[in-house]
């Protein structure tokens, strides 16, 4: 389980996160939607320290993330990130590598896996995303949706519990935008539990089973994609449901 | 080329010496180079100096040689290549440190050093004495042991063959065409002195670091050049070489060469004068300045007096016993080796030295490198206490020429370490001192290189790493570090080459490394240019390939990031 409390951020008098409070349970998808500005990558990103708060705190099964930096929070932190990955926007894979060495490079010099075992589990994680015929390539010469599956491999790698997409297609073009849909659709019906930041609002709508719309800091509303698509509770989550229509 | 027609210098006071040809360094290199001599003056004052007793000339019998220190680039007739094996030396200054020596009992032993700082080597404990032309002067007197005279020097004023307008002392002191007339001498010399004093204000000054540029500017009218004033055993050693001078009046301004040992070593100091007088009163003395056309009646008027502890205090006596008149063996002078013989005879001895050349580069690029990472790493992920201090290294090393951070090294530290860990029996060697000065100079650019480097890697990728669980430290080595390293490649290459070139400066810690020895060579064959082309062939060799890895690597990185 994980359950972020009462979870507030600011930059000087700006106040980007006011109390967001959010349970995502074992083998749960859970998506965020918003307007772009309102908090969502943020509170993302807070989940595994890449991002600070003000107040609050953060519970990744038994670890507790204080707000408070210091070694307690380091100490947490290094145990999150372990259970939790991530996936980024730009992929962030690593140039000077090549697919299969992006893929193996955590489990062993994070996990201390063997070798072979770290490789014979890239191999079989990168099949799964489709890449495994690119395993010698460099990211450079991928296109960007061939690199967001390669990354979502590599964070498969670590066994997280837990896998955070930071708006993962976001700088993909439509065609591509499918292929790592397609793969992360594979993933939920797995069971794999994550927390999606995205605008595919058909990925929201099939694969979701809690949406939070995200406004200005605050959780508008919550609730099952049938609830959010179809009967809308508040006026935030219509007025950002039609503009989404429209763009 | 090495035509070094440098301006007046502020530092170079008038108690410094008379003589010979000197270092190619630039004014503010020399400002610099003052700034540290004050500093090492400072802390030696401090330092000084639990040195015990006289136990010197104990040791060099112990230790069977005398260890003598001279500038071989001030060439004839004092210390200088031979001519036809450019790997002995020879000059008057050879022979008398022999005949020293033996008067000791022990054999002479030759160290190269930078004219200018020879005391300090000495000081420093390098060498046993210095034999170079150093004038006596009571400043010198006071800080030194200064031994009685053997030469007494003269100026000798030389103007070109066939011009009428200058003629005599006096002609020099009268405008031409309302302009004062210009006399060329080596910087920071007592023909400086003498100019600055006779001149009356009436007469300018053009100086130079070494003696035979000097004349060769004089004789070729450069800069509208009148005359130069030169050390009289100098212009009659080249006399030959420059046919176009002829001197000009009566030998003027007398002064004294000695021997300088350290204060303490008056026993050494003795036996020094011992040897001296020695020489003087069986003749021997005559017999070698002879060889170099070096003994004129001057020479019967020497003082001799000394105080007790064995120094000359500068006084004048005359008639002294100075044996037969006779010459034996032959007169030496300067022969003038030219084109393909003296490459072929010198060349040998320069790719050597580019060997040394070769070696410090090698050695202090990768240090500079090791330290510069880690300094860069310092400054950009290091705790709060540590970021302050290696903004500061940067700062200071970068603010700071290589010439003063060399001259500390080697100068300082010793004196440093024998004050902390008396006993120690720690030295640091010329080279280890070089290769640490270069190490450091060029480790505070690498450190910004890498910076610059580190910083360029986007954001992203050090989020990547940390989200799957590195630590920040396992990012920087697997990630990070790696990709920065590939974009400054290039760079540091570039600083690699500029290394290789620095490596000169080593010089005044008396390495003697490719420019210093094309220097020694080529002043004492008269061959600037043949051998002044060789010299830059050899550093192009040896920095042309780097060039074009450069090129590579640039080539490379351009392709990846296209891609």
């Amino acid at each position: 389980m994980i359950e972020l409390t009462k979870i507030v951020k600011r930059y000087q008098e700006h106040e980007v996160l006011r109390g967001v409070s959010l349970t995502v349970d074992d083998g749960e998808v859970c998506v965020l939607l918003g307007p772009s500005g309102g908090g969502k990558s943020t509170l993302l990103r807070t989940i595994n320290g890449l991002e600070t708060f003000d107040s609050g705190k953060i519970r990744v099964g038994d670890v507790t993330l204080p707000a408070t930096p210091g070694p307690e929070r380091d100490k947490s932190l290094a145990i999150i990130r372990q259970r939790v990955g991530m996936v980024f926007q730009q992929f962030n894979l690593f140039p000077h590598r090549t697919v299969l060495q992006n893929v193996t490079e955590a489990p062993i010099h994070v996990l201390k896996q063997p070798r072979d075992v770290a490789v014979a589990t890239a191999r079989r994680l990168l099949e799964r995303v489709g890449m495994l015929e690119k395993q010698d390539a460099r990211p450079g010469s991928l296109s960007g949706g061939q690199q967001q599956r390669v990354a979502i491999a590599r964070t498969l790698a670590m066994s997280p519990e837990a896998i955070l997409f930071d708006e993962p297609t976001s700088a993909l073009d439509p065609r591509t935008t499918a292929e790592v849909i397609s793969v992360m659709t594979d993933l939920a019906a797995a069971g794999q539990r994550m927390i999606v930041v995205t605008h595919a609002m058909s990925f929201a709508r099939t694969v979701a089973h809690q949406v939070h719309i995200l406004h200005a800091g605050t959780i508008a509303e919550s609730g099952p994609p049938l609830q959010i698509f179809e009967a809308p509770q508040t006026d935030i989550t219509r007025s950002f449901l039609s503009e989404a229509a429209i763009a | 080329m090495t035509r070094a027609g440098a301006s007046s210098s502020a530092f170079v006071s008038a108690r410094i010496i008379a003589r010979p040809p000197k270092q190619r360094l630039s004014r503010c290199v020399r400002q610099t180079l003052a700034l540290a001599c004050a500093a090492i003056q400072l802390a030696v004052v401090l330092l000084s100096t639990t040195a015990a007793a006289d136990q010197t000339l104990d040791a060099i019998r112990q230790r069977g040689t005398l260890i003598w220190g001279a500038d071989q680039e001030g060439g004839g007739p004092f210390v200088y290549p031979q001519s036809d094996d450019p790997t002995r030396l020879t000059g008057f200054e050879v022979e008398l440190a022999e005949l020293i020596a033996a008067h000791i009992g022990v054999k002479a032993q030759f160290a190269q050093g930078q004219w200018d700082k020879l005391p300090d080597v000495m000081d420093r404990g390098d060498i046993d004495i210095v034999l170079n032309g150093y004038e006596w002067t009571p400043n010198r007197a006071q800080r030194y042991g200064t031994s009685i005279p053997y030469y007494i020097y003269e100026l000798q004023l030389l103007g070109r063959v066939g011009d009428e307008s200058l003629t005599s002392w006096e002609d020099l002191r009268n405008p031409l065409d309302g302009r004062p007339r210009k006399v060329s001498v080596l910087g920071g010399t007592a023909a400086q002195d003498y100019i600055e004093k006779e001149g009356e204000g009436k007469i300018e000054l053009a100086l130079f670091d070494g003696a035979t540029d000097a004349m060769e500017a004089t004789e070729l009218g450069l800069s509208s050049i009148d005359a130069n004033l030169q050390d009289l055993p100098v212009w009659t050693f080249y006399s030959e070489g420059f046919t176009r001078l002829r001197p000009i009046g009566s030998p003027v301004g007398r002064g004294y060469y000695v021997a300088l040992t350290r204060k303490a070593d008056t026993d050494l100091l003795k036996a020094v004068n011992e040897a001296i007088l020695k020489a003087l009163q069986d003749g021997s003395l005559h017999q070698i300045l002879s060889r170099y056309r070096m003994w004129n009646e001057t020479q019967m008027a020497r003082g001799l007096e000394t105080n007790a502890s064995g120094g000359f205090v500068g006084s004048f006596i005359s008639g002294a016993d100075v044996g037969e008149k006779r010459v034996d063996g032959q007169e030496s002078s300067f022969e003038q080796t030219s084109g393909w013989r003296v490459i072929w005879q010198r060349g040998g001895l320069l790719i050597d030295a580019a060997g040394m050349t070769v070696l410090l580069s090698v050695t202090a690029m990768p240090l500079a490198v090791l330290i510069g990472l880690a300094i860069a790493l310092s400054r950009l992920y290091g705790p709060g206490w540590l970021r302050f201090p290696a903004a500061c290294y940067v700062e200071l090393v970068r603010g700071t020429p290589l010439v003063l951070q060399l001259y500390l090294i080697y100068f300082l530290l010793p004196k440093l370490l024998d004050t902390m860990l008396p006993g120690s029996g720690l030295t640091i060697n010329a080279f280890t001192a070089a290769v640490m000065g270069l190490a450091i100079n060029y480790s505070a650019y690498e450190a910004e290189i890498y910076r610059g480097g580190i910083q360029s890697i986007p954001k992203g990728q050090m989020e990547a790493a940390v989200s799957l669980g590195m630590s920040k430290a396992l990012a920087l080595r697997r990630v990070i570090v790696p990709q920065a390293t590939r974009l400054v490649l290039p760079p540091m290459t570039n600083d690699f080459i500029a290394l290789f070139k620095d490596t000169a400066v080593c010089s005044v810690i008396t390495v003697v490394e490719l420019s210093k020895m094309y220097y020694i060579q080529a002043r004492s064959a008269g061959a600037i240019v043949e051998l002044g082309l060789l010299t830059a062939l050899l550093y192009m060799a040896m920095s042309y390939p780097l060039s074009l890895v450069t090129n590579r690597l640039e080539k490379n990185l351009s392709q990846e990031r296209r891609s």
